[in-house]
C-alpha cells in the first residue's frame, strides 16, 4: 500500500472511490504490457462506474494479452485539494499508477458539462493540458463517446477522437499504436497512420478558416493523407460483439449498481431533438437468446440482485414480450429483481408492471416532452393525447399514486400555448384521479419536470435557435404559476448551464478557449449543482471574448459550414434538413421500421430492422409476417 | 438442524476504505454467487439472514472480523471456506470458519471486549510513553469527549472502566498501544477515545490522519473461541 495515499485516503469522504480492487477487476503487469492504456471518466467514481459503456471496453482491451486497460476517474473536491498539496498526481484505481505514465489515456465523453473536469484531470495528472504542449513523451490523449460528433470545443487539447462505436474500434487502434510503438515511431507518425483507419479524427490535421462574421467559411486540411469527412465506426454485427459477463461490481453503492444488458443499439423513431436517435442508427439487435445468455452469466458471475435491461426505447425490441416474460420468471426464481426503463406504457407494460412489485413504489414515468399535439408533431414524438391519458388512466386504477411527467421546454416554434398544455396534462391527471379515486382517495402527486431544449450536432435541430436565459426564465416564472395545482410538484432545470452546455455541444475550436480559462478560474464537476461556480465561467466569458449568443441563440442556415461536419455520423445532412424543415410544416415522419424514411444510414450499413413493421387492425404496428 | 454459520476474517490494505454497509453488500453478492442460498427474513423486504458481530470503523484493518449467516441446506465449514474464499476482494482474507451452536442467539449480541492495536507517531522515548501511560491509568477518571448519538453533541464520559487492559511500546516512530476495550451493546469504549485522551494527555499532536488502527481479537461471552 502507498504510505502517503493512504494517509490522504484517512481525510477524505468516501476514500472507497480510489482504492480499485474490485470484484471482476483487472490485475496486470503494466511491464508486460505492449500497451498501457487509461480509461478516464470525468466525474466521480459513482458517476463513471454505472456507465456500462466503460465495462464493454474494459473487458473488450483486457481480454487482450498485449493490452492493459485501467481505470480512472475524477477526484472529489476534498481529494484534489489534499492530492494538489501533498503532490500527489492522479493515479490509476487498478495498480496506482501515475497517469502519466501509461500509453494511453481514453475519455469518454457522455456530457458537454463534463469538458473542464477533462482538463482538471490532466492537470492533475501533470499533463500539459494543450495537445502542441505535448511531447513524444506524454501518453496519447484520446476522446470518444456521443459528445465526440462535435469535437471542436476540445480539438485543442485531444490529439485524437475515436468517433461511433468503441468496442471494434478501440482495440483496433491500440493495436495500431502497438506496431508504431515496436517501430519506434513518434507520436505525429502514429497519428498519420491513425487517421487512416475507420472512425479516427485527429483534430491537429485539419484548421477551419472562418468569415468575417465568425461563421466557418471552411475547413482545411493540413495532413494530405486525412480524411474528410470522418467517417464514423460502426460495429454492423451486434450478436458477435464481444459484450461483458464479468462487469466490474464497485464495493461503494455506485448510482446503478446492477447487472445490465444492452438489448440493442440504436433508434428507429426519429424523434428531432434527439441526438442519441440519429448517431447510434441503425437499430442492431441482440437476439434473445443472446440477452439471455449475458443477462443469466452477469447475474452468476456478479452476485447483483438487480437485472436491468438497456437501450434508447425498451419496448421497441423486437421480441420484447418473450424476452421480458422470461426474464420476469427467471429473476423472480433468483431472488433478483428486475429493472426495465424507458418502457413505453402501453396494456403489456402494465402486464409486466404488474408482475413487478417495486414498480409502483417508484412511480410511473412518462415523457410527452411538449404539451400540445401541434408541438409534439413538429419534434415528432410519436405520441397522441389519446395515448397519454389513456396509458394514465390505467395507471390510476391499477393503483399508480405517482405520476412523473417529464417535458421540454424552448422547443423550436413554442409558443405559450404549448406551456399552457403542460399544466393542462397534469391538471387534467389530478381530475382523472379524483374522478377515479373520490376524495378519500389518498394521496396522489404528479411532479412535472421541464428541462431547457439544447439543440445538439446531428440532429434535424441543430441549425435551431435555443432560448435565451431570459426567455427560459420568464417560461419557468409562467410554469410555476399555471402548475400551481394541488397535488402537482413543478421541477426545472437551472438556466446558466444549459446555455454553458448549449456552447459546447455546437461550439467551434475557438470555444476551447473558453473552456481553458473556465478550467483556469476553477470550473470543475460542473453537472453537480454544489460544485458548479458561475463565477468561474462568467470569468471565463470575459477572458475568452466569447459570446455566447452566438452559438446558442443564433439561427444558421443550412449553408453554413457547421464545426461538426468535419465528421460523417451516417445520417445525411439532407435528411435532417428535410426533417427540419418539416417540423416547421408540423408533419411527421412515420417510424422506420414501418418502411425506410431515407435518411442515409443504408448507404453504410444493412438496416436489419428497415420495414420489418405494418399497421395492424387495431392501428397499431405488428411484425410482418414473412 | 440449524445451519448457522460464523467466518472469521482478517480486513487489510485499501479494503479498509470499505464501509459496514458496503462489506455487507459485497457478502450478500459473494453468497449469491456461490449458491450458498441463505436463509431470508420474512415479512414486505425480505433480507438475508447475515450481519457481522460488530461493525469496524472506517479505516481500521482487523485481524478478527465475524460475519454470523445461515444457509437454507447445512454445508462443511470446508466447502463454504473453499466457495467464499474465491469471491472476495483483496485485502478480505477469511480465517476460520465455525458452525454456531443452538445455544448462541447472537454473536453481536454476545460480543463484550475488542482488542486494538494502535501505532501513533511520535517522537516521545519508549520511557516517557510508559510513564504518561501510567499517570493516565491513575487518574481517578479517564475523560474523553464522546459524540452523542441523539443531540450530536460532544459530551465529556468517563472511560476508566471500559479499559480493560492497555500496555504501550516504541516501535519505530510510532507510538504502539495494545489495549483491550469493552465492545459490544452493553458497554463500547472506540478507540477514538483512547486516542484523543492520551494523546492529550501526553501532548503528542500528531493529527488523526497519521494514526493506524488494527483490531486484532473480538471476546465474546463463555468464551467462544474462533
Amino acid at each position: 500500500m502507498d504510505y502517503k495515499l493512504d494517509k490522504l485516503l484517512k481525510r477524505v469522504e468516501k476514500p472507497g472511490r480510489y482504492i480499485g480492487g474490485e470484484i471482476n477487476s483487472v490485475i496486470k503487469n503494466p511491464k508486460d504490457m505492449d500497451v498501457n492504456f487509461c480509461f478516464a471518466f470525468p466525474d466521480l467514481y459513482e458517476i463513471g462506474m454505472s456507465y456500462l459503456g466503460m465495462q464493454i471496453l474494459y473487458n473488450v482491451l483486457n481480454k487482450k494479452n498485449n493490452i492493459y486497460c485501467q481505470r480512472v476517474f475524477a477526484p472529489a473536491p476534498d481529494m484534489e485539494d489534499l492530492m494538489r498539496n501533498e503532490s500527489i498526481p492522479l493515479l490509476t484505481l487498478e495498480t496506482k499508477t501515475p497517469i502519466t505514465e501509461t500509453d494511453f489515456i481514453g475519455f469518454t465523453l457522455q456530457y458537454e458539462m463534463s469538458y473542464t473536469t477533462i482538463l482538471n484531470m490532466l492537470d492533475l495528472g501533470n499533463i500539459p493540458l494543450y495537445s502542441k504542449e505535448r511531447g513524444n513523451d506524454y501518453p496519447v490523449i484520446a476522446a470518444g463517446g456521443p459528445c465526440a460528433y462535435n469535437p471542436e470545443p476540445l480539438a485543442d487539447f485531444i490529439d485524437l477522437f475515436v468517433i461511433g462505436d468503441g468496442e471494434e474500434a478501440l482495440p483496433a487502434l491500440l493495436e495500431k499504436y502497438a506496431e508504431c510503438k515496436k517501430a519506434n515511431m513518434n507520436k505525429q507518425d502514429f497519428l498519420k497512420e491513425a487517421c487512416k483507419m475507420e472512425g479516427i479524427y485527429v483534430p491537429s490535421f485539419y484548421e477551419p478558416e472562418y468569415n468575417p462574421d465568425g461563421t466557418i467559411k471552411k475547413i482545411c486540411k493540413l495532413y494530405d493523407g486525412a480524411p474528410h469527412p470522418v467517417k464514423r465506426a460502426i460495429v454492423s454485427d451486434i450478436e458477435s460483439a464481444d459484450f461483458p459477463v464479468n462487469p466490474i461490481v464497485p464495493i461503494i453503492e455506485a448510482v446503478h449498481d446492477r447487472a445490465v444488458v444492452e438489448t440493442f443499439r440504436g433508434c428507429t423513431r426519429g424523434c428531432r431533438f434527439c441526438q442519441a436517435g440519429i448517431i447510434y442508427r441503425p437499430v442492431r439487435e441482440r437476439s434473445k437468446e443472446n440477452v439471455l445468455r449475458l443477462a443469466k452469466s452477469q447475474l452468476v458471475n456478479t452476485g447483483h440482485d438487480e437485472l436491468s435491461l438497456l437501450s434508447l426505447s425498451t419496448s421497441d425490441y423486437s421480441c420484447f414480450e418473450e424476452l421480458a416474460e422470461e426474464l420476469i420468471c427467471y429473476t423472480k426464481k433468483e431472488n433478483v429483481s428486475l429493472s426495465l426503463p424507458s418502457l413505453r406504457i402501453d396494456k403489456f407494460a402494465f402486464d409486466v408492471l404488474s408482475k413487478i412489485q417495486e414498480y409502483k413504489k417508484s412511480g410511473l414515468t412518462y415523457a410527452p416532452e411538449a404539451g400540445t399535439q401541434r408541438l409534439r408533431d413538429v419534434i415528432n414524438k410519436g405520441v397522441t393525447d389519446y395515448d397519454i391519458f389513456n396509458s394514465i388512466e390505467q395507471a390510476i386504477i391499477l393503483g399508480w399514486k405517482h405520476i412523473k411527467l417529464y417535458f421540454m421546454i424552448g422547443l423550436p416554434t413554442e409558443t405559450y400555448e404549448d406551456l399552457d398544455g403542460i399544466a393542462d396534462i397534469a391538471g387534467r391527471i389530478i381530475d382523472m384521479n379524483y374522478k377515479i379515486n373520490g376524495p378519500k382517495g389518498g394521496r396522489f402527486n404528479v411532479t412535472v419536470s421541464v428541462s431547457n431544449f439544447v439543440p445538439k450536432a446531428d440532429t434535424p435541430f441543430q441549425w435551431e435557435s435555443q432560448n435565451t436565459a431570459d426567455e427560459f426564465d420568464k417560461k419557468h416564472n409562467y410554469l410555476a404559476k399555471k402548475l400551481k395545482i394541488k397535488g402537482v410538484t413543478f421541477n426545472y432545470h437551472d438556466n446558466k448551464t444549459s446555455a454553458y452546455e448549449a456552447v459546447f455541444a455546437r461550439g467551434d475550436r475557438r470555444t476551447g478557449r473558453l473552456l481553458y480559462e473556465a478550467f483556469k478560474a476553477g470550473a470543475r464537476l460542473d453537472g453537480w449543482t454544489e460544485h458548479f461556480r458561475s463565477d468561474a465561467w462568467e470569468r471565463a466569458f470575459d477572458l475568452s471574448g466569447i459570446q455566447a449568443d452566438f452559438y446558442t441563440v443564433r439561427k444558421r442556415s443550412f449553408r453554413e459550414v457547421l464545426p461538426w461536419d468535419v465528421i460523417d455520423c451516417g445520417v445525411s445532412k439532407k435528411y435532417l434538413i428535410n426533417e427540419a424543415k418539416k417540423a416547421l410544416e408540423e408533419k411527421t415522419t412515420q417510424d422506420c421500421r414501418f418502411g425506410c424514411t431515407g435518411c442515409g444510414m443504408n448507404r453504410y450499413v444493412k438496416c436489419a430492422m428497415d420495414g420489418i413493421l405494418e399497421v395492424n387492425a387495431s392501428g397499431k404496428g405488428a411484425l410482418k409476417d414473412e | 438442524m440449524n445451519n448457522r454459520y460464523a467466518i472469521r476474517f482478517g480486513k487489510d490494505g485499501y479494503i479498509k476504505y470499505t464501509s459496514h454497509l458496503d462489506l455487507l453488500r459485497m457478502f450478500k453478492r459473494a453468497f449469491k454467487k456461490t449458491g450458498l442460498a441463505l436463509c431470508y427474513s420474512q415479512g414486505f423486504n425480505p433480507h438475508p439472514k447475515m450481519g457481522f458481530a460488530q461493525p469496524l470503523s472506517l479505516g481500521y484493518s482487523s485481524r478478527c472480523e465475524i460475519i454470523e449467516f445461515e444457509t437454507r441446506m447445512p454445508h462443511t465449514t470446508g466447502e463454504i471456506m473453499e466457495k467464499m474464499r474465491s469471491e472476495m476482494p483483496p485485502g478480505i482474507n477469511l480465517i476460520s470458519c465455525i458452525e454456531l451452536d443452538e445455544k448462541i442467539k447472537s454473536l453481536a449480541a454476545d460480543t463484550v471486549a475488542a482488542s486494538y492495536k494502535i501505532w501513533i507517531p511520535t517522537n516521545q522515548t519508549e520511557e516517557a510513553l510508559k510513564n504518561a501511560l501510567k499517570t493516565y491509568m491513575e487518574k481517578e477518571e479517564i475523560v474523553a469527549l464522546k459524540r452523542q448519538k441523539k443531540t450530536k453533541k460532544m459530551e465529556p464520559v468517563n472511560i476508566k472502566n471500559m479499559i480493560r487492559k492497555i500496555e504501550i511500546a516504541k516501535v519505530g516512530p510510532f507510538a504502539m498501544i495494545n489495549a483491550v476495550l469493552d465492545c459490544g451493546s452493553k458497554s463500547n469504549c472506540s478507540p477514538e477515545l483512547i486516542i484523543s485522551s492520551f494523546c492529550l494527555h501526553c501532548n503528542i499532536n500528531s493529527p488523526r490522519y497519521e494514526v493506524e488502527i488494527e483490531r486484532t481479537e473480538l471476546f465474546f461471552v463463555n468464551n467462544l473461541q474462533f
